[in-house]
């Protein structure tokens, strides 16, 4: 992790105190978020979100697939995260296993809502072509191409504008389907559909530092962090998902504070990404 | 193992009535359903612990809760591997595995696959907040834990289970870690669910706390909820949690007065 000196943990935990951070920021505020939506022309939609230092592209992958036998009126959706050696030397060879794992379990647990599917980001029945029999399989990928802090974040955000970016091809279904037979499917590649993006949450992590917690911290900032939480909030402001890292224990009563200050967070985050995503997607029309 | 936790039907009694699994007839707005297992919706299921279930390991526990058995052995504090790097603080490391026969399907969970890894990162998360890893700097923390029947709530159970082994080890810790897990199905929250309700569930939340010093050390919430349900779920976790941390500290009182004997 980035070696700091004495020196430099006080002025960073003193200024988180004092409301002033070291890159001048308040305790709440993000840094600017640029999102550039359609980056990858192979997946069917495609994101790549900065944040400060912090770079990360998001693809989505839409295949035909059959549904699981348990749930026989869903499609599947798979997320996956992978950190490149390019972002930091240690992410080599198996080096970012433990840290993929932890942000892929977070964007699972964040996006997917519960077993049953409720309080999915991703409406899950929409997927289905063909009930018990054909649907559609999400690959959501995220890839950290730099690291600077609060990938979560930024990936959640990521996740978001690539699933709007999406368009599913429409599906046509050959007449016969009543056989158990898998029906034959005809795929349009020129009618896509568009996704329905309005449920999807967005991510917000609230890292303590000292007796304070911050928004959108950098990496020296997390390397001082004593925990934090991640929690996911919709439109609705629900929480859809939340997890914590780092060791030291809380006070349930903090941690039902940083819930409501994630939740008061969200929603200028929420419209600040939505007007940057559809600015994005402005331009890609254009060009 | 269950000879034993039969033997001492003071502590758990096995009710037979809970191994078959009946259909759920929880249906939406039906206000009056009954769990399957008759239980109440806040009501815990026995919970049943013993240390030194494993003679070769430094410390170990078994637990049973419900149908839920769980084994944790403790190895350690031993030297770091040399591949790793100098630390001043004691390293901690978690392992979950699932015996084939602990699902009603054999080896269910392996074609998850990631279950186990998920857990094990999980249970580290849940005891590194309550182990004083300055007590033993450059070394190593082995925590081994099997699930011989998967009962629902395993994870729960894995961490109450592995905070006894710690202890039964003589690690320092700040306090024993008291887990619980909740889940929502409609609009009823239950407490420690079985694999049944859990397979039904609109959303999860485990929490994992040190009793006494009542600090949460883990919190994990999947599916919607607001916060007022939130609140209410923590409030009533919490409470459970610091039962549960009472009949843990009073089996290893049991355990430390047995061999004093």
């Amino acid at each position: 992790m980035t070696g700091l000196s004495v020196g430099e943990k006080l002025f960073i935990q003193g200024g988180i105190a004092q409301d002033l951070r070291t890159d001048g920021r308040k305790r709440l505020t993000y840094r600017p978020i640029y999102v550039e939506t359609g980056v990858i022309p192979q997946a069917n939609g495609s994101a790549r979100v900065r944040l400060g230092g912090t770079d990360v592209i998001a693809s989505v992958k839409a295949e035909i697939g059959r549904p699981s036998p348990m749930q026989p009126d869903k499609g599947k959706v798979a997320i996956y995260v992978s950190c490149s050696p390019t972002a930091a030397p240690m992410f080599e060879g198996r080096g970012d296993e433990e840290l993929s794992a932890e942000l892929s379990i977070a964007l699972q647990r964040c996006l997917l809502g519960g077993k049953s599917g409720a309080g999915a980001g991703i409406d899950l029945s929409s997927l289905v072509v063909v009930e018990g029999k054909v649907c559609w399989d999400l690959y959501i990928d995220g890839l950290v191409v730099s690291s600077d802090g609060n990938l979560l974040d930024a990936l959640g955000a990521a996740v978001k504008a690539a699933l709007s970016n999406t368009g599913i091809p429409r599906v046509q279904v050959a007449a016969d389907t009543t056989g158990e037979d898998q029906p034959e499917v005809d795929i349009s590649d020129e009618e896509f559909l568009q996704f329905d993006t309005s449920n999807l949450p967005v991510i917000v992590t609230l890292t303590k530092v000292g007796r304070h917690y911050i928004v959108d911290a950098t990496s020296e900032e997390e390397s001082q962090m004593s925990s934090a939480v991640s929690i996911s909030i919709n439109r609705r402001g629900h929480t859809c998902g939340l997890s914590k890292r780092g060791g030291a224990g809380l006070d349930p009563s903090v941690i039902l504070d940083m819930i409501s200050v994630a939740k008061h967070v969200s929603e200028q985050l929420m419209n600040k990404l939505d007007s940057e995503i559809s600015a994005a997607e402005a331009i890609e029309d254009d060009s | 193992m269950a000879g034993k936790a039969s033997a001492t039907p003071a502590t758990y009694s096995p009710s037979p009535a809970t191994r078959k699994g009946k259909p759920t007839i929880y249906k939406d707005g039906d206000r009056d359903w009954v769990r399957p297992d008759g239980r109440g919706f806040q009501q815990c299921r026995p919970a049943f612990f013993r240390t030194g279930a494993v003679n070769a390991a430094s410390g170990s526990a078994y637990a049973e809760i419900g149908n839920t058995q769980v084994i944790v052995s403790v190895f350690g504090p031993r030297e770091s591997k040399k591949a790793m790097m100098y630390s001043d603080v004691g390293r901690l490391n978690c392992n979950v595995s699932c015996t084939t026969f602990s699902t009603p399907i054999r080896g269910q969970d392996f074609d998850q696959g990631s279950d186990h890894k998920e857990y094990s990162s999980m249970l580290h998360k849940a005891l590194e907040g309550a182990i004083i890893l300055e007590s033993f700097p450059k070394t190593t923390v082995d925590v081994f834990a099997l699930v011989l029947e998967s009962g629902g709530s395993d994870l729960p159970v894995i961490i109450s289970c592995a905070s006894l082994a710690l202890a039964d080890a003589g690690i320092m810790m700040y306090d024993l870690v008291a887990s619980v897990s909740m889940s929502s199905l409609g609009s009823d929250l239950v407490i420690d669910p079985i694999s049944e309700e859990e397979s039904y569930q609109d959303g999860s939340l485990i929490i994992s706390c040190m009793p006494s010093r009542y600090e949460v050390t883990q919190l994990t919430i999947t599916g919607e909820w607001s916060t007022n349900k939130i609140n209410e779920a923590m409030q009533v976790c919490l409470d459970a949690c610091g039962k549960l941390g009472k009949i843990m500290r009073s089996c290893l009182k049991e355990a430390t007065s047995a061999t004093s004997e």
